[in-house]
């Protein structure tokens, strides 16, 4: 991945196609992902948006942040939402009823709508071939109802619905691995970003919207709310979640794995759980667990990358 | 602030800004490869072409350089217009045949193939990595030398340059994809059309990771008037 420092980010499009003045929380991760990604997209683009944290902050009537025709849908749906509008699309201007051109069609969902509830709709849309692009923003819980598990959720984090106390250590089941679902359906484009990197989510939103097809694009979102962390720190917590392997930034193209930043050394990941109140409970033996996991997980990805690199 | 028509569609403006500007804050759209909101307009790849009514005559001019004024009615799109984007694109396409960039939008403007003598460049010229290097960074490190055919985009006397600081905002800005950088290890090699150039990379004090180039580094901190050891830790090791 580029490093760049101070002046790049001057080149970045100044035209903000996602309005402030939201209801996000401090310190939101999400936001600020869905703000890089509509700036990526530019406004020749119609958004589906499930319900979220993003369809809830952003769209309180009467007012509304989205600069970008945008269609509110239910969690089940964003993908069959998107499929719709993406043949309609298709037909108008096969039918000349307008002109032709380059509409990108996008899906937003956070990781409740697209890992339990929208999974069905979304592996229908993949399977279909339909041309858009599958945005995930995952802060690894249903946060917008109060913090409750999802299948995102990480193993051993305390939610609402998994509390962790004398009789639970929190989070039970290990998180589910959605970019290899969506990479399961042989889809051209599938990747992972982190807002804490924000060229790279620059380029990898853009590069799906142009890929003919579908795409999936599963942004980690820092949720200071949630995960009981400082607000100052969600930028950090994601460059550590990135640089300890817990969430490895690669990009899937047919099939060919590549990663996106290789640390020549991972952290360990009581660097990243350390800052985070919902992992406080747990002891050290669980965190071993965790960390063998994540380095074996870390492993077989980079294994992947380096054989269809040659 | 001024009313125009761009298109039949009246669009209230401020004074001093071009066609281009007002057009794309309307979300009209007008294909180009040279402009960028943040540098002077120059007008090198002359694609933004659009047609002006005026004291009563109609001409084509480069919408990115235009200023809008009351009363001015604007056509984006005409077969004028068209055919005259399609001969700049074939222009375009016979100067760097191999470009994706601009492969995909000759075949947006229509244009499959060229029917001038091909050549194998990626660099259009454009100078908008020059007008960066100037503006933004404010190091002027490559510039454009030599004249007509021969005109190509370089470090002065195609050397290594001593106030280049390896950012590569050339890199991230080129339109077409013809400047790329990579770090291998401590080290950045910055690959220009004409030639290269190598830098070290600063290592974090803390965690050993190689984040950004020195010579970067030690600009930023003179500018910004910040200690010797302001830069010793990468960003996620600093307290």
């Amino acid at each position: 991945m580029e490093k760049y420092a101070v002046y790049v980010p001057k080149l970045v499009t100044k035209k903000e196609n996602f309005a402030p003045g939201h209801r996000a929380c401090i310190g939101c991760g999400e936001a600020l992902a869905v703000r890089l990604a509509c700036k990526a997209l530019g406004q020749n683009v119609i958004v589906a948006n499930a319900t979220g944290c993003m369809e809830i902050v952003s769209s309180q009537l009467p007012f509304t942040s989205w600069r970008v025709p945008w269609i509110h849908t239910l969690f089940e749906n964003t993908a069959a939402v998107a499929s719709g509008v993406e043949s309609a699309l298709k037909m108008l201007m096969k039918k000349g009823r307008i002109a032709q051109q380059d509409i990108a069609v996008v899906a937003m969902a956070g990781d409740g709508g697209t890992s339990d509830i929208g999974l069905q709709a979304l592996s229908g849309a993949m399977e279909r071939g339909h041309n858009f692009l599958y945005l995930c923003f995952d802060n690894e819980a249903y946060m917008n109802t109060g913090i409750q598990r999802s299948s995102a959720t990480p193993f051993g984090a305390s939610t609402t619905t998994s509390p962790a106390g004398k009789m639970s250590m929190g989070q039970f089941t290990w998180k589910k691995n959605m970019p290899a679902i969506a990479a399961a359906h042989n889809i051209p484009y599938v990747a992972t970003a982190c807002p804490s990197y924000p060229f790279d989510l620059l380029a990898k939103v853009e590069k799906g919207a142009k890929t003919p097809g579908p795409a999936y694009v599963h942004i980690l979102s820092v949720c200071p709310t949630g995960w009981r962390c400082a607000t100052d720190l969600s930028i950090k917590i994601g460059r550590l979640a990135v640089e300890t392997g817990i969430f490895p930034l690669y990009e899937i193209e047919n099939g060919r794995y590549k990663l996106s930043l290789d640390p020549p050394k991972l952290r360990p990941v009581t660097d990243y759980m350390k800052l985070q109140g919902r992992f406080r409970h747990l002891s050290e033996d669980l965190i071993a667990k965790i960390q063998k996991r994540v380095s074996a997980e870390y492993a077989e990805i980079k294994e992947k990358a380096v054989a269809d690199k040659e | 602030m001024v009313t125009l028509k761009i298109d039949g569609r009246e669009v209230q403006a401020e004074e001093g800004k071009t066609i281009l500007e007002v057009a794309r804050e309307n979300n009209i759209y007008i294909p180009s490869l040279c402009y960028h909101e943040e540098v002077t307009p120059y007008g090198a790849c002359r694609l933004c072409l659009v047609e002006v009514t005026g004291n009563g005559r109609e001409r084509l001019v480069v919408s990115c350089l235009y200023e809008v004024a009351d009363g001015l009615k604007v056509k984006t799109n005409s077969e004028r217009i068209a055919a005259n984007r399609q001969m700049i694109m074939e222009l375009l396409l016979a100067r760097c045949p191999n470009n994706q960039a601009i492969q995909e939008l000759a075949r947006q403007l229509g244009v499959e193939k060229t029917s001038f003598k091909l050549d194998d460049n990626q660099c259009m010229l454009c100078a908008l990595c020059v007008r960066v290097c100037q503006e933004v960074v404010g190091v002027s490190a490559i510039s454009l030398v030599n004249r007509g055919v021969d005109r190509a985009l370089a470090t002065p006397f195609y050397e290594p340059s001593d106030v280049c600081i390896g950012c590569g905002s050339c890199a991230y800005v080129c339109p077409v994809d013809a400047i790329r950088f990579e770090d291998i290890g401590d080290t950045r090699y910055i690959y220009w059309p004409n030639n290269k150039m190598e830098f070290k990379l600063k290592k974090c004090k803390t965690c050993g990771n190689y984040w950004a180039p020195e010579k970067e580094l030690e600009y930023i901190r003179k500018q910004a008037n910040l200690p010797a050891d302001a830069f010793d830790n990468c960003p996620d090791c600093r307290e």
